[in-house]
């Protein structure tokens, strides 16, 4: 391709990808009751009615609150495979390694039915919790991942010099290694977040039909007739995922993360 | 790498271990059981072993489904795969600036619901706001009608979602490779688009083999796409098994149904891993 082909390729490809976003803007500030591009008046009551109508407040609530308490199980459990792996290096962690990979290359439709058999098995079938679990450990593999890069970054020698001067284990951990790891920490737990707030199959399937999530309520609003606060609910969304992805591309390198720097 | 043993790494290892073993492990052994036991219409099922669930899958109706969810999600991987190497090439060339906004951009849509990206398809398909319409305002289509659902309406939605997550992968190799084989032909006057089918794609072959592999995995999960812009009829394997396990309450068939899959899977990512390893030698 010729740089000038190239760029034309990928305006084009751009485009592609945006144009729905924009069309959703515009049905979302526009004021008539039904789905309509371009608008013909705007206003921000669709916006309004998704702040103040207590269904969809509670449905961005819950989706918040889950997203949170998952992104933190999910990166306790990366950080420990990792541990155990940087300070023993044993088959046991390898092997916690190699399942946590695992979740990431099924198919959620698979990940989904085995939780929600399970969860009814133990009793918290319809739970909120059982949301929480199984996306904290669903969603494992991206932090394991991330934060293998961050113990990969960090150099015997400072290790070395921490031990000699007397330290013990929790001190170095606590004193060079966190502070060294915790860019990756925050990334991990960002990326885990974001896809719980974002995740439908899993969280139907263990307990869409008591915990609402907004992406469930979404969904059931297109399936069975839907307004143009659909529209506005979306690009609360958009701007969620863009918003903390933009804030983490400030914190860290995310060219770097995804392991495309020509240095490594 | 000390001397002093690390009891303390080794039970942070094992909880990380349990965790993943009872919540993760632990629910798909227990699929593959329920997968044998007797559905019940009063309760969830009854615990026997039986082999009518796996019976039921290969008369017809079930069988056809699964053919239909192997051929859709093979052609949209394989489309996914054709539009996103040429854009992660694209992207690798260009500057620091422009490439991150390309990562946050493709990173974005990675992470975004399923749920909404099917919306705005939706939205941009239908006939009050959306391409019919603007091929109305044109002139080009005078009695405009929503292009969806259908079959091209859910491929659409299939190569979207499955886009980011291809050039995300290829983007890392992409943007590494060395480039003086490209840069002497180029040097030797080799027309671009030679290039690209002669230099690039043979030297990224076990790569582009093993991602449209993965996408085809990915692409058979995917339930929002065929549910909100498909017909019935295009429906595949995920929705099927939602709708045994959700709709019919038939628990054992459902997860005979995801064994199947799980199987199919499985070979598939095999092969994957073969390809790949194939290639470093």
């Amino acid at each position: 391709m010729t740089h000038r082909a190239s760029i034309m390729f990928l305006t084009l490809v751009a485009l592609f990808l945006i144009a729905p976003f924009v069309v959703v803007t515009g049905v979302s500030f526009g004021a008539s009751n039904t789905i309509a591009f371009p608008p013909k008046a705007i206003s921000l009551r669709w916006y309004q009615t998704l702040i103040t109508e207590p269904d969809w407040l509670k449905a961005i609530g819950l989706s918040l609150l889950i997203a949170a308490i998952a992104a933190t199980i999910s990166v306790s459990i990366a950080l420990a495979a990792n541990y155990a792996l940087w300070r023993t290096g044993s088959g046991l962690s390898k092997l916690v390694f190699a399942l946590g990979i695992g979740p990431f290359l099924l198919p959620p439709i698979i990940l989904a039915l085995g939780a929600s058999l399970f969860w009814a098995e133990v009793g918290w079938y319809g739970r909120m919790e059982a949301t929480i679990v199984s996306h904290g450990v669903f969603f494992v593999t991206l932090p394991l991942v991330i934060i293998a890069r961050g113990f990969a970054s960090l150099t015997k020698e400072v290790i070395e010099a921490a031990r000699m001067l007397g330290a013990t284990e929790t001190q170095v951990f606590r004193t060079v290694v966190l502070p060294l790891i915790a860019p990756y920490l925050i990334t991990g737990f960002a990326l885990v977040a974001i896809i719980s707030v974002n995740e439908y199959l899993i969280a139907n399937m263990i307990a869409g039909f008591v915990v609402e999530t907004l992406p469930i309520k979404i969904f059931n609003n297109v399936r069975y007739g839907y307004s143009p606060v659909v529209a506005s609910a979306s690009m609360l969304f958009v701007a969620i995922t863009v918003t903390a992805l933009l804030v983490l591309a400030r914190l860290t390198d995310l060219i770097g993360l995804l392991g495309a720097s020509k240095e490594d | 790498m000390t001397a002093r043993p690390a009891y303390g790494a080794f039970c942070i290892g094992l909880f990380a271990f349990s965790a993943l073993a009872v919540f993760f492990v632990v629910p798909l052994f227990f699929m593959v059981v329920v997968s044998f036991y007797k559905p019940d219409p009063m309760g969830f099922y009854k615990v026997t072993f039986v082999w009518e669930n796996y019976q039921k899958f290969f008369a017809s109706f079930y069988y056809k489904v699964s053919l239909r969810s192997l051929y859709s999600s093979a052609l949209g991987a394989v489309l996914v795969v054709a539009l996103a190497f040429p854009t992660a090439i694209a992207v690798s060339n260009l500057s620091r600036k422009w490439q991150l906004f390309w990562v946050i951009l493709l990173l974005s849509l990675m992470c975004l619901s399923e749920v909404i990206i099917g919306f705005a398809w939706l939205i941009i398909l239908s006939e009050s706001a959306g391409i019919p319409r603007l091929l109305e305002f044109l002139g080009l289509w005078t009695n405009p009608r929503s292009l969806s659902p259908s079959f091209w309406a859910m491929m659409i939605g299939l190569v979207f979602l499955g886009f980011s997550v291809v050039t995300l992968m290829i983007y890392p190799q992409a943007a590494k490779r060395d480039r003086s084989i490209e840069e002497a032909a180029v040097t030797l006057g080799t027309p671009p688009s030679r290039v690209f089918t002669k230099v690039l794609v043979p030297s990224f072959r076990p790569t582009l083999i093993s991602v449209t592999l993965t996408m085809f995995v990915y692409l058979l999960g995917v339930f929002v796409m065929p549910t909100m812009l498909g017909r019935p009829k295009d429906w595949t394997m995920t929705v099927i098994i939602s709708d045994k396990a959700l709709g019919d309450a038939n628990l054992p068939l459902g997860a005979a149904l995801a064994v199947v899959m799980l199987v199919v899977t499985a070979i598939t990512l095999a092969v994957a891993l073969l390809a790949e390893r194939h290639g470093q030698r």
